[in-house]
């Protein structure tokens, strides 16, 4: 009897040191297998983008500098010791990624915003799918656009998604803006798109 | 093979199809101030309104407008006229951002979400 009850507990033993074993391979292979699709994951990335960005208009732009009016937001916010405008702050989120991803192997994406109507030039589209895409978050509001595109060897998933005007500060620096080659936006117009790329193979 | 006329007919019938969709959506009413309110909203209000863009209320979803619905018209002409903040700073603008609308033209606009919007809730609550 004593025999068969220490018999149990070794198989028991071995049983619980097996599934941990296997949970912890399970958990390893997890972060290194393939699980979402490129779809999902720029869908999630700009989930992200797009909330930190609502959050900044509403609860830093919005509140100081239209509700209690106690600080200005400028396109110039070093010379006018002001608030950086939110595609402002999207930008240099864009430009720090780009940077902390060169050290980075594995995180191989990049994000960017552009226009077929940019203030700068650098921000025009420079791939015929970002051109397309552009186009077609312009045409089709609401909706987002995907593609695959090989750039240097390497095949891209490639999605954009519309920049919307959403105050009326956008409208009105875009239109009234010296470089700007567009000057009829008007509140709830498409004026540019957030373009996502992320490698899938090469 | 497709020949060009058959794609023409496509466009056409693609096109019409879009057309009809909007003009299904964006219901006609019947009474003067929600005709003339109903051009002015597709101007000025649409952009955002249809959308949810920064959080605005989608009189196309019920949800979004059935607290909005039973407050006192003059409240939400005001908010329309003067702009609003929300609760967790989200904000209206006056006017929608366009400055060229009179008052009149506002209280027209928000005549016809307000419609659109009850026509929307009483067809989910059907």
């Amino acid at each position: 009897m004593k025999e068969e009850k220490k018999m149990n507990l070794a198989i028991v033993t071995i049983a619980t040191c097996l599934s941990i074993g296997a949970g912890i391979a399970i958990a390893k292979d997890a972060g290194t297998t393939p699980s979402i699709t490129p779809k999902a994951m720029a869908d999630a990335l700009h989930l992200v983008m797009d909330s930190d960005r609502a959050v900044y208009t509403k609860r830093i732009v919005n509140r100081l500098v239209k509700k209690e009016k106690v600080i200005k937001a400028s396109e110039h916010f070093e010379d006018d010791k002001a608030l950086v405008l939110p595609a402002q702050m999207f930008r240099f989120g864009a430009e720090m990624v780009a940077k902390r991803a060169e050290e980075k192997p594995d995180v191989n994406f990049s994000y960017s915003l552009q226009s077929l109507w940019p203030i700068n030039k650098q921000n025009a589209p420079k791939t015929d799918v970002e051109k397309e895409g552009l186009k077609f978050v312009a045409e089709n509001k609401g909706q987002n656009y995907y593609a695959t595109e090989e750039l240097g060897g390497t095949e891209y998933f490639t999605a954009v998604y519309a920049d919307t005007a959403v105050a009326p500060v956008c409208v009105s620096c875009h239109n009234d803006h010296k470089d700007t080659p567009k000057r009829d936006f008007k509140m709830g117009d498409v004026m540019g798109g957030v373009v996502i790329r992320i490698p899938i193979s090469g | 093979m497709i020949t060009k006329s058959t794609l023409i007919f496509i466009c056409i019938l693609f096109g019409s199809t879009q057309a009809l969709s909007e003009e299904d959506t964006y219901v006609h009413f019947e009474q003067a101030n929600l005709v003339q309110g109903r051009v002015i909203w597709i101007d000025s209000c649409e952009g955002c309104h249809a959308y949810g863009i920064a959080e605005s209320p989608n009189p196309l979803k019920a949800k979004d407008w059935q607290d909005r619905v039973v407050k006192p018209i003059d409240i939400l002409y005001d908010h329309a006229i003067n702009g609003f903040f929300g609760p967790e700073d989200t904000m209206m603008p006056p006017r929608g951002g366009n400055d060229s609308l009179s008052d009149n033209e506002v209280k027209l606009a928000v005549d016809y979400m307000k419609a659109l919007a009850e026509y929307y809730i009483n067809k989910e609550d059907n």
